[in-house]
């Protein structure tokens, strides 16, 4: 037994690169060969999929991208469901970035959904409206007069030219909000300032490190479910039935998981191995 | 073309700080802190600064090359592609008031100067109160009333189950009931924390211990979703379609790298004292 003992306790001095290894095989084997594990969606998610579904065809949609290439793995895969599904059901969707390079997401996204995939007409059945700086007095302005703010969209194409934005002047107007955000500001602005005063209803899809924060919000019914992270995504693209980047990487998340569980479990083994020597000697 | 085998490039310079600090991370992390600068800056001025200051100051619309205060905006005209012939068309009106605003930039700049500096003092007591007012707004009506408003539920709902694993049930109204008052109990300082009082805030702690777990949980979720991300491009990269970027890339790293060990542990080695006997 102490042989064994004195393996883990040697095991546990390992260098710390071999770790970074062994995550780097676990997530890098998976993606070669997919294991096909099952996706589910949670509540957080069906929530989402059903306020969207509850929605009556041609709704006005305000799509929000918060974030940048750190965080798209996690967040442009629900972004790129998202659009699909509400193409799909015939809505038009008009496009606020609260982040600077959320514009770039924002026209990759579209650029694959809406014009790819759906054939779809700039201006007549989405529009991007682009970044504006300010953070929450952005989504304040938009609340009192979006054409205030926006008098041009990302292209430079005066606002009052655009046909879809005819009889669009305050977040009032739209049937529903989408916050694709990966940190401030983002949701919890969208609540705060848009949803919670205007009473549109509000889903969000988030990194998951923000999932925590945002919880309570749809505990309260303030948030209309949360897409969490890339399987938040992966579990959204199995409710609209088209298999995406986040559906391709949820092998390779689970096998990684599974790792540093282990790692976890390894951890606390030494760590009592030790207190109960220290204690014996 | 180039741009696959530089996101590769980048990409593999990030890791290799896994290994030990490099000149390849060093050169990847200036690349980003400068383009990010830049780009912001660009992104700001464009979009803000161009069309929403200077376009309210001198409109399009308003355009009289005999007033003054155009003849100035002709002066300006050197930077033609800031301030158009014409006036700036961004659909807007004359708004002098936005000269405030400009004004409190301006002074905002002035922080690198020594002498002037004091004059930063202005923009940012604006900036600061403002964004004071505004968030405290906010963050009464959605994460205080909004909160009391949705834990304040019917317990004993007859419409619930009386236990569900992860959607609405009695026991869980329950749960969230201790919780919430546990929690709060935790943080209520003007009484000791003895005796019952102590065992229910000690109660609170494992709640807040789990949220604490649930959101590191969530935290390496998130980062191994990034990992994800950047493999799905290395192996994109790799195809022949890029000319296998990445591998080629990845060889000529791990060669550099370790020529470097190697050399760095000679000069080590010839640096050592030798121990006479």
């Amino acid at each position: 037994m102490d042989k064994i003992s004195d393996y883990i306790l040697k095991a546990g001095t390992i260098d710390r690169r071999w770790i970074f290894l062994i995550i780097g095989l676990a997530v890098l084997l998976p993606l070669f060969f997919p294991l096909g594990l099952p996706i589910r969606a949670t509540n957080a998610t069906q929530k989402v999929y059903d306020a969207v579904e509850a929605l009556e065809e041609n709704s006005k949609v305000l799509v929000s991208f918060e974030y940048g290439p750190s965080t798209k793995p996690e967040i442009h895969p629900m972004a790129i469901g998202l659009l699909r599904h509400l193409f799909t059901n015939g809505h038009k969707v008009f496009v606020t970035c609260l982040w600077p390079d959320g514009q770039f997401m924002a026209d990759e996204a579209l650029d694959e959904v809406a014009k790819e995939e759906f054939d779809l007409t700039y201006g007549e059945d989405y529009v991007i409206l682009g970044f504006r700086p300010g953070n929450e007095a952005v989504v304040k302005g938009m609340v009192s007069n979006i054409r205030k703010l926006y008098t041009t969209d990302a292209r430079g194409t005066l606002v009052d030219n655009i046909p879809l934005m005819k009889n669009i002047n305050k977040v009032a107007d739209f049937d529903f909000i989408f916050s694709a955000s990966a940190g401030y500001p983002g949701t919890v602005e969208w609540v705060q300032y848009a949803s919670d005063p205007t009473g549109v209803p509000l889903s969000t899809g988030t990194t998951s490190i923000m999932v925590n924060d945002i919880m309570p919000m749809v505990n309260s019914g303030q948030v209309k479910g949360i897409l969490a992270g890339m399987p938040g995504a992966a579990e959204y693209e199995a409710l609209i039935g088209t298999p995406g980047i986040g559906t391709s990487g949820m092998d390779a998340q689970s096998i990684a998981h599974l790792v540093i569980v282990l790692f976890i479990i390894f951890g606390n083994i030494t760590y009592f191995i030790e207190t109960q020597r220290s204690k014996k000697y | 073309m180039i741009g696959p085998w530089i996101a590769a490039f980048l990409t593999l310079a990030i890791f290799s700080y896994l290994y030990k600090d490099n000149p390849f991370y060093k050169v990847a992390e200036h690349l980003f802190v400068g383009i990010s600068t830049g780009y912001w800056t660009s992104m700001f001025f464009w979009t803000q600064i161009q069309p929403n200051l200077f376009g309210r100051l001198w409109p399009a619309t308003e355009y009289n090359s005999d007033l003054l205060w155009y003849k100035f905006y002709n002066l300006l005209g050197v930077f033609s592609s800031v301030f158009p012939d014409g006036g700036i068309n961004k659909g807007h009106h004359m708004e002098l008031l936005y000269l405030l605003p400009f004004a409190l930039g301006i002074m905002m700049l002035l922080s690198v100067s020594s002498k002037l500096s004091w004059m930063a003092r202005w923009g940012i007591a604006y900036t600061v109160g403002m964004a004071a007012g505004l968030r405290a707004y906010g963050f009464l009506n959605s994460n205080v009333l909004g909160q009391i408003k949705g834990s304040a539920f019917q317990i004993f709902n007859s419409d619930l189950p009386f236990f569900a694993l992860a959607s609405e049930s009695i026991f869980n109204n329950f749960i969230i009931l201790i919780g919430t008052i546990t929690g709060l109990m935790y943080f209520y300082f003007s009484r000791e924390h003895t005796g019952n009082f102590g065992k229910l805030s000690k109660l609170g702690i494992y709640f807040l211990m789990i949220s604490f777990g649930a959101s590191f949980g969530f935290a390496v979720m998130g980062r191994i979703s990034l990992l994800i991300g950047r493999f799905v491009d290395l192996i994109t990269y790799s195809g022949s379609a890029h000319n296998h970027a990445t591998l080629w890339l990845l060889l000529a790293m791990i060669l550099l790298l370790g020529y470097s060990a190697f050399t760095d542990k000679n000069n080590t080695s010839k640096d050592e004292p030798t121990i006479e006997k």
